[in-house]
Parts: C-alpha cells; sequence; structure tokens
C-alpha cells in the first residue's frame, strides 16, 4: 500500500468519526422534564397539583410530624419516650436545637408545597374550564393556607402570645421559584400578616371548591381548617360559622364506633371513612420513602410495624370515664407496654381533620361567645352528640372545661392539640403548663433552622435559641 | 565473569580481519544467568538501523554491510550489549537487568522513557503487588505509592474504597481518579442499589495488572483535561512474550479475622450502670412534672428499669443467669481462598496472555462474602510490517453477599448494643433471641442482627467485560496511527429478601424484597498519530495527537414486593403486593481533542507541552467545551558537564511543570431546571420542582504546579524523588444553600476556591546486594487542604460533625466542644465558645448543649501518609512487609451517642470506659451522671472525637522458591511457597474497632462526610498459604 493512501484514509475515516460524535453532546434527561416544558397544558397542571399533595405528605409535614412533634413538646404527662432518635428526644425534652433535622424537615417540606401551589396558581389559566379552574385553583389554595397556618403555629409565637401583628411569624411567599434572585431572600412574615394569608387562602378556597371532590380537599375541607385556625385566633363567631358549615353540609357523619375511625386490616390502604372531612393519604406503593406515616412511626409499637418509642403513660388512660368507649383504642402491645392504636396501620391515612372535632369547636365557641351550655343549647347538643358516641352518659350542662375534657379524649394524639389547646388557653398572665414548661415558654416554639438562617441573611431567630 | 566475557571479545577485536565486502553474521543469543535461549532480540547493525531479530532458539542471521564493527543487542528487560564482528558469529549472553523494565513508563496516549520524564508519575509494578491476600488492587498498593491515600471504609467485602491522589481534588465533583485500563476509561461509578458504595474496580483481578502508573501533576495528567483533577492511575496488563509458552498456577488459602475487637460491658456492669441511670433520672421526672415527687419517682423509674432487666433477660428475673459478649457473636471465622492460572507466549509475530483466577473470600461479619471469577486474554500480532492490531478482553463475575448499612439495626456490629443479660438462643423459644414465634416485638432491647442470618440477604452479582480492539499502523517512518474501540460492560443483579422472621427490622408482614438490575455501558474510542524521532544528533522530538469519543450510560430497573406466601418463597414472583417498581436511563457524552509534544535537547535539556479540549454534555450550549493545556521542563544535571565526572552521582535530574486540569461534575443535566415525575399521591400522577437551573454552570479548574527532583546515588542503588506541589481548585462546584422557602434547598454553582499542597518524597535503597539482598523503598506525603473561599456559605455533611468551612480543612469537624463533666452534679458541659467583645472566644462552660457555639473541633482528613516496604532475600528464601501510617486526622463516633451514652439514651449496651461515670458530688470524670432517657453529654459534640492517628503493618510476606537444578529434575520450571499477611499489627490510641474507617452510608452521601465511625466494623487480618508453580 502506498504511504499516502494511508495517509487519506486514516484524515477521512478521522474527519468522518469526529462529525459524528461531536454531535452527540446535547443529550436530554429521561426521567425529568426541563421547566419550561413542564406546565404546558391543563394535564400538566393537575399532575402539579397532585405533586403538591405528595409533598404535603412528607413525613415532616402531613405525613404527621406537624401534629406529632407539636405533642411531643407536650408529652411529659402523657406518655413515656423511649426513643433514641435524638432529634425526637430533644423535642420530649423541650430542648430542640437549631440543627435540629426534623425541624428542617417540617420547615422544608412546607414551603416544597407552597412553591408547588405557587406553580398551579401561576399556570391556573391553563387548567382548563372555568370549573376545573376553580376546583384546581380551591385545592392548590387549600394546601397553602392549611400549610402557612401549621408552619406560623410551629415556627411563630401563639396567637394568644404577645402582640400578633408584631410577633414574628414564618415568610410568605407566594410566587413559584424559577431562578435564584434578590426576591427569593424574604423576611419573616408577622404572625398576624401569616394568619391573613392563611386564612384568605382557605376562604377562596372554600369559595372555589366543590362539596365533593374524591379523597382531595374539598370546600368543607377549606372551612373546617378554617374554623380550627379561627378557634386557635380566639376568632369564636367565625369559628362556630365554619364550624357550622361543615357539620350542616351532610358530607360527614360520625362513625359509629369510636374505633372505626381508625381500621387496621393488616397493612394496606384505607379510603377515608365517613367521619374524615380532609386526610392525607398513604398507601403501600409509597412513590418513594420520604413518604411515610410517622404517627406509626412513633406510636405504634413493633406489633404494627412501628418504632414503639412512645409508651402510654396509665395515668392518662385513668383519666378518662368510666365507661367510656374511647378507651378502647389504648391497648397494651404482646410486649405489655401501653400504645395508643390510632396509628396502628403503617399504610394508614393520617386524618388531618375529622368531623368530631368541628361539633367541639363550635360547642367551644358558643360557649366563649357567651351562649348558653344549658340542656337544649347548641353547645350542649355538640358535646353530647360526641359524649353519646363514646357511650358516655349526656352532660346536662356544659362547660368550657367540659369540652376542653372532651377534646383530650377524643382528639388525643392526632392534632398537636396537646401543645396547641395550652397555647390557646393560656393569656400571659395565666400560662397553662405544659409539663413543667409555661405555655409561652420559647422552648415551646420551633427554632428557625440554621440551614435556613445561613442560607437567608434576612431571617431573625426566635427568642432561646442563642442569637 | 562479565569482565572475562569483555576481555574475551575486546582480544578477538583487536585480531580481527576486516573483509572488503557484504557478510552475513550468524549467532546465538542466551540469557547471561542460566543460558536460555532469548527470542525476539533486536539485533542492530551498529550506527544504521538496518537490524533483525532472533527467533524462538535465540538464532538470528544478519546481512551485514562492509565495514560494520559492531553489532547492538536490545532486549527489553536486559542491558544493552555492544559486540564487536570478529568472524561470522557472534554470539551474546545478555545481562538481566530489573531496572530497565521501568525504564519505560506508561503515558496518557503513549509510552515514554523514563528518563525523559517531566511530570509526576508514579509506578507500581506487578511484582509489588502480585498474590496480596485482598480483595482489590488499591488495597495492594495502598503504602506503596506516595501522595496516593488509600482507605477503606469499613471491613464489610466489596464495598467502596477511596483513593486520593494529593488530596480530595473537590467537594462536589468526582474526586476518585480516573481510571484507564490499556487506554479505555474504566467506570467506577458505585452501582449499589442501597446507600452504601460498592466499588466496580474490585471486579478486576489484580494479578492480571502488569502496572499502574499514577498521574499525579498536571503535566502528566492534563491530557486527560476535565476528568484529571483527581489524578489519574493507568493501569497496563500482563503481555504475552515471545517465546517458549509459560504456564504459572498460583493458589492461596487462609483465615480472615477481624483486626480488632472493642470491650463492653458485662453483666453485673451493665445492670449497675442502667440501675443508676433510673436514680439519675427521677429528679428530672419531676421536674418536669412527669413524676409528683422524688420519692415516687425513684421508686417508679427503679421498677420500670428492672422489669426491663427482666424482659431482656429472656423474662426470668435472674439477670445474671446470662453473660453474653454479643460483640464476639457478630463475627465468624472466615476462610479466603484464591487460585490464579495464566499462560503466556507467542512468537516474532504474536504474543498472547491468557489470565483466570477464581477468589473466594468469607466476610469476617456474619453473612458477608466475595467471590469472583476472572479470565483475560491479551493479544497483539504484527499483521505486516507497518500494521499490528490486537485485543485486550477482561470478563469477570462478582458474586457478593452484602449487609445492611451501618446505620442498619440488622448490619451485624450493631449487635453490641443488645445487653449482656440476654441470652444467644431464647430458652423459652429455643431460638436465637428475637425470632418469632418466640419473644419478638421488644425482645431484645433492639432486633437481634443474628436473625438476619439466613432470613436477609443482599446478594449483588455482577458480569463486568472490559475490552477493545486497537491497531496502529505506521504510515510514514517515524509516524503512526492509533486507533481503539472499547468497551466497559457491567451487568449488575442485586436481590434481597427479609423474610418474616425479620419483621421487627424491616415492619413488613410476610417478607419484602426487591430485586435491581443495573447496565452499564461505557464505550471510548480514541484514535491519534503518534511522531518519535531525532532532529539532528542531539535533538528528539515526540509528538501525539488525537481525539476521543465516550459515552456512559446507564439503565436501571427495580421492582419490590411485599407479602410472601412463606419464607420458602424468596422471589418477587410470589408477591402478592408489588408495593414499588422503576426503570430509569441517563445517559453522559464526552467529546475530546488532544495533542502533545515531548523535545529532548541532549538528553539535559527536556520540554513538554500538551493540551487538551473536552465538550461534555453535563453543560448548557454556551459552556459545553473547556481547554486543559500544560507545560513541564526538566533538567538532567548529571549529565552536564560539571556533575559527570562526580562519580557517586548516577542521576540528577530537576523538573517542573504548571497546567491546568478540569472536573465536569458527578451528575448528568445538572445544569438544567428540572421537573421529576416522582410525586405521584395515592395513585394519581403527580410531578414536582426538583432541581433548579443554573445556566451558568461551567467546568471546574484546578490549576496545578509541581517542581520536582529525581535523584540517584551509586549507579542508582540509592535513589528517590522529592516534589512539592501546588493545586488550586476555582470555579468549584457547591450545592449552595440556596432558602428553603423557595422551594428548593440548593442549587449548583461555580463558586468555591480551594488548594491542596503539599510535597512528597520517595527514598528507594538496596541496601544489600550479592547473595545477601535487602532492599527498602520508603515513601512520605504531606497534604493540606484548605477551603479559601465559599462565598459566605457553610455546608454541613449528613454526618454530625463534618463541614466545609472557609479557612478550613474540607469536612472539618465543626460544633460543640465538650468541656467535661461539672463535679458538683454530674452534668455534661459544654463550652459556650460564643463571641466576647475583643472577639476572643468565651470558654465558660454550660450544661445546655444549645447554648454551646459551634467551634472548629478537628480536622477529618489525614496530613501525613507514607508507607516503607522491607524487601530481604536470601538464596531461594524472600520475606517483604509494609507499614502503612496515616497521622493528623480525627475520627468522629457516631455511634457515641448510643454506645457510650453513660446509659442516658436507652438500654443500648455501653462501651467500657462508660464505668467512670459521675456518681456523685466531687466526682472528678470525663463521663457525666447517667440518666435514662434525658440525652446528658449525648449531643453530638467532641466529646466521641478521637485522635485518629495509625500505624499498621499491612502486609508481609514469607516465600521460598526452590532451586532450578532441582525442578528441572521434576519438570517444573519455577516453585515457590509462602505466607501472606494483611493487617497483621496496628498500633493506634483510637478506641474504636478500626482507624481506618468512614462508615458506609455517610461516606456515599457527601464526599465531605469524613472519618466517621458508625458500628463500622474492622478491617479483616488475613493471613493465607499458597504457593506458585511456574512450567
Amino acid at each position: 500500500m502506498k504511504k499516502l493512501n494511508r495517509i487519506y484514509i486514516t484524515a477521512l475515516s478521522t474527519v468522518l468519526l469526529l462529525s459524528a460524535c461531536s454531535k452527540q453532546l446535547d443529550l436530554k434527561p429521561y426521567q425529568s422534564l426541563d421547566q419550561t416544558s413542564a406546565i404546558v397544558t391543563a394535564q400538566d397542571v393537575q399532575v402539579t397539583l397532585v405533586g403538591a399533595y405528595n409533598r404535603a405528605s412528607l413525613g415532616d409535614l402531613y405525613g404527621g410530624g406537624v401534629y406529632i412533634y407539636a405533642d411531643m413538646l407536650a408529652s411529659q404527662t402523657l406518655f413515656d419516650w423511649q426513643g433514641t432518635f435524638q432529634t425526637q428526644t430533644d423535642m420530649v425534652n423541650q430542648a430542640i436545637t437549631i440543627d435540629n433535622s426534623s425541624v428542617n424537615g417540617t420547615w422544608y417540606a412546607g414551603y416544597q408545597v407552597i412553591n408547588a401551589v405557587n406553580n398551579v396558581l401561576a399556570n391556573i389559566s391553563k387548567a382548563g374550564t372555568s370549573t376545573n379552574q376553580d376546583r384546581t385553583q380551591g385545592e392548590a389554595e387549600f394546601l397553602r393556607g392549611m400549610t402557612y397556618f401549621d408552619l406560623v403555629r410551629l415556627f411563630g409565637r401563639d396567637w394568644n402570645d404577645g402582640t400578633p401583628s408584631a410577633n414574628l411569624g414564618v415568610p410568605i411567599i407566594l410566587t413559584p421559584t424559577t431562578s435564584i434572585t434578590a426576591a427569593s431572600f424574604v423576611a419573616r412574615s408577622s404572625v398576624s400578616a401569616v394568619y391573613a394569608q392563611a386564612i384568605a387562602d382557605l376562604k377562596d378556597a372554600e369559595a372555589k371548591l366543590p362539596a365533593s371532590n374524591g379523597f382531595y380537599a374539598n370546600k368543607y375541607s377549606a372551612a373546617a381548617i378554617l374554623a380550627r385556625l379561627y378557634l386557635q385566633k380566639g376568632d369564636y363567631a367565625d369559628a362556630a360559622a365554619e364550624a357550622t358549615t361543615v357539620i350542616n353540609s351532610g358530607a360527614f357523619s360520625l362513625n359509629a364506633n369510636y374505633v372505626d375511625e381508625f381500621p387496621n386490616p393488616g397493612q394496606v390502604h384505607v379510603d377515608n371513612t365517613a367521619e374524615d372531612v380532609f386526610a392525607i393519604q398513604f398507601t403501600p406503593q409509597s412513590v418513594n420513602n420520604v413518604n411515610f406515616n410517622t404517627m406509626n412511626v412513633f406510636y405504634a409499637s413493633s406489633d404494627n410495624a412501628g418504632r414503639g418509642d412512645i409508651i402510654i403513660k396509665d395515668s392518662f388512660v385513668a383519666g378518662f370515664e368510666t365507661g367510656d368507649a374511647r378507651i378502647g383504642i389504648y391497648n397494651v402491645d404482646s410486649g405489655g407496654s401501653l400504645r395508643v392504636d390510632k396509628f396502628d396501620n403503617v399504610d394508614g391515612n393520617v386524618h388531618v381533620i375529622r368531623l368530631a372535632e368541628l361539633y367541639l369547636i363550635r360547642a367551644e365557641a358558643d360557649l366563649r361567645l357567651g351562649q348558653s351550655g344549658a340542656a337544649g343549647s347548641e353547645a350542649a347538643s355538640d358535646v353530647n352528640t360526641i359524649r353519646a358516641r363514646a357511650q358516655l352518659a349526656p352532660l346536662a350542662v356544659v362547660t368550657i372545661a367540659d369540652v376542653l375534657t372532651e377534646r383530650v379524649h377524643e382528639l388525643a394524639f392526632e392534632g398537636g392539640f396537646f401543645l396547641y389547646d395550652a397555647k390557646r388557653t393560656s393569656t400571659a398572665n395565666s400560662q397553662v403548663n405544659v409539663g413543667a414548661t409555661p405555655a409561652f415558654s420559647p422552648k415551646l416554639v420551633f427554632p428557625i433552622p440554621q440551614v435556613e438562617l445561613n442560607a437567608n441573611p434576612k431571617l431573625v431567630q426566635n427568642p432561646g435559641y442563642g442569637q | 565473569m562479565k569482565k572475562k566475557l569483555l576481555s574475551f571479545f575486546l582480544l578477538f577485536f583487536c585480531f580481527s580481519v576486516v573483509f572488503g565486502q557484504n557478510k552475513v553474521i550468524t549467532g546465538k543469543v542466551t540469557d547471561q544467568k542460566d543460558g536460555s535461549p532469548l527470542p525476539g532480540v533486536s539485533v542492530i547493525v551498529k550506527g544504521s538501523t538496518a537490524g533483525t531479530q532472533t527467533n524462538l532458539d535465540g538464532v538470528y542471521s544478519l546481512s551485514v554491510p562492509d565495514g560494520t564493527k559492531a553489532l547492538v543487542f536490545r532486549y527489553i528487560g536486559y542491558k544493552e550489549a555492544d559486540l564487536p564482528i570478529n568472524g561470522s558469529i557472534v554470539n551474546a549472553q545478555l545481562e538481566y537487568d530489573p531496572k530497565q523494565l521501568s525504564e519505560v513508563v506508561v503515558v496518557g496516549y503513549g509510552t515514554q522513557k523514563r528518563s525523559s520524564i517531566t511530570g509526576a508519575i508514579t509506578s507500581v509494578s506487578s511484582k509489588d503487588i502480585e498474590n496480596t491476600p485482598v480483595t482489590t488492587f488499591e488495597q495492594a498498593i495502598q503504602g506503596k505509592t506516595a501522595g496516593v491515600n488509600i482507605q477503606a471504609g469499613n471491613g464489610k467485602l466489596g464495598q467502596d474504597i477511596t483513593i486520593r491522589v494529593r488530596g480530595i481534588a473537590s467537594i462536589n465533583g468526582q474526586i476518585q481518579p480516573l481510571i484507564v485500563m490499556d487506554g479505555i476509561v474504566i467506570s467506577d461509578d458505585n452501582l449499589s442499589g442501597t446507600s452504601a458504595a460498592t466499588n466496580p474496580l474490585a471486579d478486576i483481578n489484580f494479578n492480571d495488572i502488569e502496572s499502574i502508573e499514577v498521574l499525579k501533576d498536571a503535566s502528566a495528567s492534563a491530557i486527560y483535561g476535565s476528568r484529571a483533577s483527581a489524578g489519574v492511575l493507568l493501569i497496563t496488563t500482563k503481555k504475552g512474550k515471545a517465546g517458549t509458552a509459560q504456564i504459572e498456577f498460583g493458589a492461596q488459602y487462609g483465615y480472615d479475622n477481624p483486626s480488632r475487637h472493642r470491650k463492653f460491658l458485662n453483666t453485673t456492669q451493665w445492670l449497675q450502670i442502667e440501675e443508676r441511670a433510673a436514680v439519675g433520672a427521677a429528679p428530672l421526672d419531676v421536674a418536669n412534672g412527669s413524676e409528683p415527687d422524688l420519692a415516687t419517682a425513684l421508686a417508679d423509674d427503679k421498677a420500670f428499669v428492672e422489669s426491663r432487666f427482666t424482659r431482656y433477660a429472656a423474662g426470668s428475673t435472674n439477670w445474671t443467669a446470662y453473660n453474653t459478649d454479643w460483640e464476639k457473636e457478630a463475627f465468624q471465622k472466615a476462610p479466603h481462598q484464591q487460585y490464579d492460572l495464566d499462560f503466556s507466549g507467542g512468537n516474532d509475530k504474536t504474543t498472547y496472555y491468557f489470565g483466570g483466577q477464581a477468589l473466594n473470600q468469607t466476610g469476617i461479619l456474619k453473612g458477608n462474602s466475595f467471590q469472583r471469577y476472572s479470565g483475560r486474554v491479551n493479544v497483539v500480532s504484527q499483521i505486516s510490517k507497518t500494521f499490528a492490531a490486537g485485543a485486550n478482553l477482561n470478563f469477570a463475575h462478582v458474586y457478593n453477599e452484602r449487609l445492611s448499612n451501618d446505620d442498619a439495626f440488622s448490619t451485624p456490629l450493631q449487635i453490641v448494643a443488645l445487653s449482656p443479660v440476654t441470652p444467644v438462643i431464647d430458652p423459652r423459644s429455643g431460638l436465637i433471641s428475637g425470632t418469632p414465634p418466640g419473644a419478638s416485638s421488644n425482645y431484645p432491647v433492639y432486633y437481634d442482627p443474628l436473625i438476619s442470618v439466613g432470613n436477609e440477604y443482599i446478594h449483588t452479582g455482577t458480569y463486568h467485560t472490559i475490552g477493545n480492539i486497537f491497531a496502529n499502523w505506521e504510515l510514514i517512518k517515524h509516524l503512526t496511527f492509533h486507533s481503539d474501540f472499547g468497551i466497559d460492560q457491567t451487568n449488575q443483579n442485586e436481590d434481597s429478601y427479609a423474610n418474616s422472621l425479620t419483621y421487627r427490622n424491616t415492619g413488613t408482614l410476610n417478607g419484602s424484597g426487591f430485586n435491581d438490575e443495573t447496565i452499564q455501558v461505557h464505550f471510548t474510542t480514541n484514535h491519534y498519530l503518534t511522531y518519535k524521532g531525532n532532529l539532528g544528533t542531539n535533538s528528539t522530538l515526540d509528538g501525539t495527537a488525537g481525539f476521543s469519543f465516550e459515552n456512559n450510560h446507564f439503565t436501571t430497573n427495580s421492582v419490590s414486593g411485599q407479602q410472601f406466601p412463606s419464607d420458602a418463597y424468596k422471589t418477587i414472583a410470589s408477591a402478592a403486593l408489588i408495593n414499588a417498581g422503576s426503570s430509569t436511563q441517563s445517559a453522559g457524552t464526552l467529546v475530546s481533542y488532544f495533542g502533545r509534544a515531548n523535545y529532548a535537547f541532549k538528553n539535559k535539556y527536556l520540554v513538554s507541552a500538551s493540551v487538551r479540549a473536552d465538550g461534555s454534555s453535563n453543560f448548557g450550549i454556551n459552556n459545553q467545551y473547556g481547554y486543559f493545556p500544560a507545560g513541564s521542563v526538566g533538567w538532567v544535571l548529571s549529565q552536564e558537564d560539571f556533575l559527570k565526572n562526580f562519580q557517586p552521582l548516577s542521576n540528577l535530574k530537576l523538573r517542573a511543570s504548571y497546567g491546568l486540569t478540569g472536573e465536569a461534575g458527578t451528575a448528568y443535566y445538572q445544569a438544567l431546571g428540572l421537573f421529576s415525575g416522582t410525586a405521584g399521591y395515592n395513585g394519581a400522577p403527580g410531578q414536582r420542582y426538583s432541581q433548579i437551573a443554573n445556566p451558568n454552570l461551567k467546568w471546574e479548574k484546578t490549576l496545578q504546579t509541581d517542581i520536582g527532583l529525581d535523584w540517584g546515588f551509586f549507579n542508582n542503588r540509592l535513589s528517590g524523588s522529592l516534589d512539592y506541589y501546588n493545586k488550586d481548585v476555582s470555579g468549584m462546584f457547591l450545592f449552595v444553600n440556596i432558602p428553603e422557602t423557595s422551594g428548593i434547598s440548593t442549587q449548583l454553582q461555580n463558586l468555591g476556591k480551594m488548594y491542596n499542597r503539599g510535597f512528597e518524597a520517595l527514598i528507594t535503597s538496596e541496601n544489600f546486594v550479592g547473595k545477601f539482598r535487602w532492599s527498602t523503598s520508603f515513601n512520605v506525603a504531606y497534604n493540606k487542604n484548605l477551603v479559601t473561599d465559599l462565598n459566605g456559605q457553610q455546608i454541613q455533611g449528613t454526618s454530625d460533625l463534618n463541614w466545609v468551612i472557609k479557612g478550613q480543612e474540607i469536612g472539618v469537624f465543626y460544633g460543640r466542644q465538650y468541656a467535661g463533666v461539672d463535679p458538683a452534679n454530674g452534668d455534661a458541659l459544654y463550652y459556650l465558645n460564643t463571641k466576647n467583645a475583643d472577639g476572643s472566644l468565651n470558654k465558660a462552660t454550660t450544661n445546655d448543649p444549645n447554648a454551646a457555639a459551634n467551634t472548629v473541633l478537628g480536622n477529618a482528613q489525614p496530613d501525613w501518609t507514607g508507607g516503607i516496604t522491607n524487601t530481604f532475600s536470601y538464596k531461594g528464601f524472600d520475606l517483604s512487609f509494609t507499614f502503612y501510617g496515616s497521622f493528623g486526622n480525627m475520627i468522629y463516633n457516631g455511634g457515641g451517642q448510643y454506645m457510650s451514652a453513660n446509659a442516658s439514651n436507652g438500654f443500648d449496651n455501653q462501651t467500657i470506659d462508660q464505668l467512670k461515670y459521675w456518681d456523685k458530688p466531687g466526682d472528678i470524670t470525663n463521663i457525666p451522671e447517667p440518666r435514662l432517657f434525658y440525652a446528658n453529654g449525648t449531643s453530638a459534640s467532641s466529646r466521641y472525637l478521637e485522635s485518629g492517628n495509625y500505624v499498621r503493618l499491612k502486609q508481609a510476606t514469607i516465600g521460598y522458591t526452590f532451586p532450578k537444578a532441582m525442578l528441572a529434575k521434576v519438570g517444573i520450571d519455577k516453585l515457590r511457597i509462602f505466607v501472606n499477611g494483611s493487617n497483621l499489627w496496628l498500633i493506634t490510641k483510637y478506641s474504636g474497632w478500626d482507624p481506618e474507617v468512614n462508615a458506609d452510608f455517610l461516606a456515599s452521601s457527601a464526599p465531605y462526610n469524613l472519618g466517621n465511625d458508625f458500628y463500622s466494623a474492622p478491617q479483616p487480618r488475613t493471613i493465607t498459604f499458597g504457593i506458585n508453580v511456574g512450567l
């Protein structure tokens, strides 16, 4: 072979290979979409909304963390903590550190929901028919309003504690993130501003949502959370009004037996009960392992796939009236420890709010508004409806103290009420003790996560956390 | 003998008669040592390029022109002989010269003579690593390469091993060096389906390796451009040699044992500390309102812990009936066997090497094993005078019986948390404690990892094929074109199953399992021209230019199932519930152009320059290409006239290099803003915002400087090198914390700056030569890593104390500083370390861990690493041993908050030192008062930080080679028997199992999670007996 030929052959094949290879640099991901093409159609808006529910079901948020962490702060007379997770041990000891990863988990999950919602709302015009747009917008606002309400309850001082318009709440973000700019660094709004945002979202959601919407949020989900919010805020007239909306809707009914609210037919998904106004859904088909039922993790014994870190004190159950059917949910496990069996189904839903609470909200609101608690009154009737289901005799006259006791026996361990009720029933001069700690102690407010303070210089730490 | 030979030839030369015409010279070339014929020896007419090669019998025949006075005989591995022509027969006896073998060094896209190298390259040859009783080549070269820090994370087999060339090259980029085997890039991507990384390099049989060159500075490595910042390892596998076929057989058999144990409390001690913890908790129960008064609290707490004693003592109130040493139960006697069979040979046209290996290693931890079956075929053939082609092919099957991560209750060493009062076999059920249907929901204190043995598994089966075909074509004289196409393909299956007996650990009724299939195909093709030539008499020039293309593609499939009909059903076909399944793909491409030129003048003045352009699919269209130039110079002082006559000095070379290398990041699609479809809810599909875009993302750059000195004295009997380097990293990838209120927590940005500076020294010495030989090789390296700019960020690892902070090393331990125990009340104390007005730190103490500010507590990376190898031989005996040392780093025991928690964090058994707890006012101790569940002193702090300095006898071998004469009678060419050992002896003050540690689940989650111990198993101590037979 001639030498010149060799060079030609080499040069030609080189050029061919080169041109083939350099075209190979523009690769697109297989599992993800570029943000510019992710939300185009009505279907895209809907799946983004579903993504917001997915984020809401994270373990540190409505997977249960947002409720159980609050109760852990108030657990000293209720249960014995035998867990080894330092983050939870610190909560039980009312000594949360600023680097507590569960606290940061709740914060971050909350804002993932809010960003997902903001993506939905920014694209709401693409959501198809006006009916569909309303439904989509309502669900999105419901999730955002509820999330702001729970974030401000955990990370800010209680509405009753000082001046809500001066106390720091959490940053309010209402637009979706596409890039990081100066506008991405947002300071904390006041507690009252966050409440106002939550109320605005929930009210609009109530107005736009249909009465029935499968396992997703409906009109009454928004009304129910509003009722809870107004009660926390001491706005009793609105609380009673929203509670009435839910109770009178006829869409929900109390289960015949109390324990039926907490079904555990094994490790399978169970649909909402007739009593659930809104619940976060869990299935064995978890999309990924960050979406899990945190209530089950800590409350359930290892008989039921939990860690069994929480043992209910005998003294707590001893406080129930004789014959109270609700004691039936407290049982000794195979290892001899007393457990609350509300969360035994590892794939069970987290009951965010259920009808019984709304009866109790209305009863308390009525009484606080000065209405009668005598026999035949709405308050007495509401409380006795709950008592009747617990197979207890009706009370002739109902007092605020009766309602609060009923709340403990009816709703224990479900919604962080041990902490939140202690706070909202306290005043600056007369604080309920949470364990040995006054309800308005800075120890009972979550710290702003250290990592967030580092990332955003506009944030101010809560008192008592070394700032 | 040599002198005699020389005078003999000289004699002939003096009396030679010169004939004025062409003549044919014939002769035979033999090995001076044993007279065996040498085939393939180049025989060249002195002063010309005309020549020939010897045939299989070592015989040649060469027609030489009139007036030819001498012939030159050249053969790799032998000293060159220059013999006068005297008559028509010139026989040559060549002297074996082991140094000759290292004369040629493999460099990027070529080879170079060691003497002309101007970069920093460390070489390891097959002799240094053959038959080492370890699993992977990284372990085999540990301590034998200056500036290359190799560390295993724990003693589990087949797991990730870190290689750090001159420090950690990046925070978020690729920090393992680029591995190139026979010219093609080998993927060392971790394909593990769990959060404990596995090691794909463990698939390589290192007895197939001829040499490993570590390219450390820019001059050597910048030709690999964007992936060279962490260094490059060039692996060359064995090739056949022309001549008689060689058959080598090797066998080793031995045992692995844990190299160290850790002491925990016995029954009496444990009962004592737990009783005391109940007493310590009582006042706090009263203080927080959960108990009405101290007397009640004391009684309640005592009753409570004693009820637990009974529970954990298998229901017996005789708590002292058992005294179980659970730590020992985690381990097993572990046989270790290995068999090798190699064939090699060839003729002057074609050579071959066939290698095979079977390795079967049992882990020291129950349930752990590693098997490797590998084969290799290397063939090269000179098809025509100008055209050669060949192929290298390696196929391997690895079967790894793995264990749970270090943070899982089921990992064997978490067994130490179990109470000594608990019997191994529950007398009530006759089963291993905690096994259903016996007491299992809360007995023993935690899930018993022994239940997992045989009832839970994760098996990784890998088929790994690495191969390439190549051709070299001499286009014109001095100019060769090289092409190769290579593929590195891994098919990996992970099969995991946990049956119903493991329910307490898995939380899943009736068993659960998953099965993952991963296929990785890494395709490489290289095409380049090489020029080697002389420019006049005094100067030589060689150069390389070409391009390459790579495509790395991953495909994964996985399925998870639950609810098996019985424990006899183990595959997911039988699972009633398919609870998860997925398939994914990802790919990255790299297009590269490269070139290098080396120029030498009088073999004294050396200049080298290289450049690489890389285009990567990892970046956006605007920043796809990066350019990486490097240059170096060398000055061989020993060739200068003023030193030439200084006899003791045999080599002195000064070299300096400067250049740029890059880092393209480890994640594909990392610059894009993405939504991901992994956000379904109750069966409805969903998407979520998963990655924030960074359109400005570009290459990370490392500017490297190296100044080195190579020296040799006494004909290189004493030789060495010294290097100083500086690697300045800029535009470093950082996952910068952005406000989580944006819905995303981090963004990848080119923000950071960092450097690694240090020096390396290597000294080799042949202390004795002759019948008794003793040689020593010593290397030491110092590296200082410093993060110089993080744009105001502080990055926290996912471990307790590792951070990345400006002005500190990567992974520095940063947190609360433990101040011991308040003698008055037994409280754990921490230094406040808040800033005083004058800027100094407030060293007052507090019992509130929250009040204590974080402070720098120590470094997680060693400053000094080094190794020393001594080799002795006398007659047939040989002995060698290697010590490895690492100094300057701390280790954090993340398990301390459970195992060394003064019984303040549950019922975990405690390390023996916890007995020195504070008991009464006035006690001076470092261990706080036990307070059950009150976390007294268990917060992450310097309490659990210790020095990680150690020196270890890494390897030792003693062998005997039988005399040839004796073996010839039985037809054997070579026979050696030996005893091998690894990790034989350890000197350290570290109180944990092993200072060579980094907990698997942390190591794989962030590169700055460094120096963490978490129930991590010690390295195995291995002793094997072996035999090598050559035919």
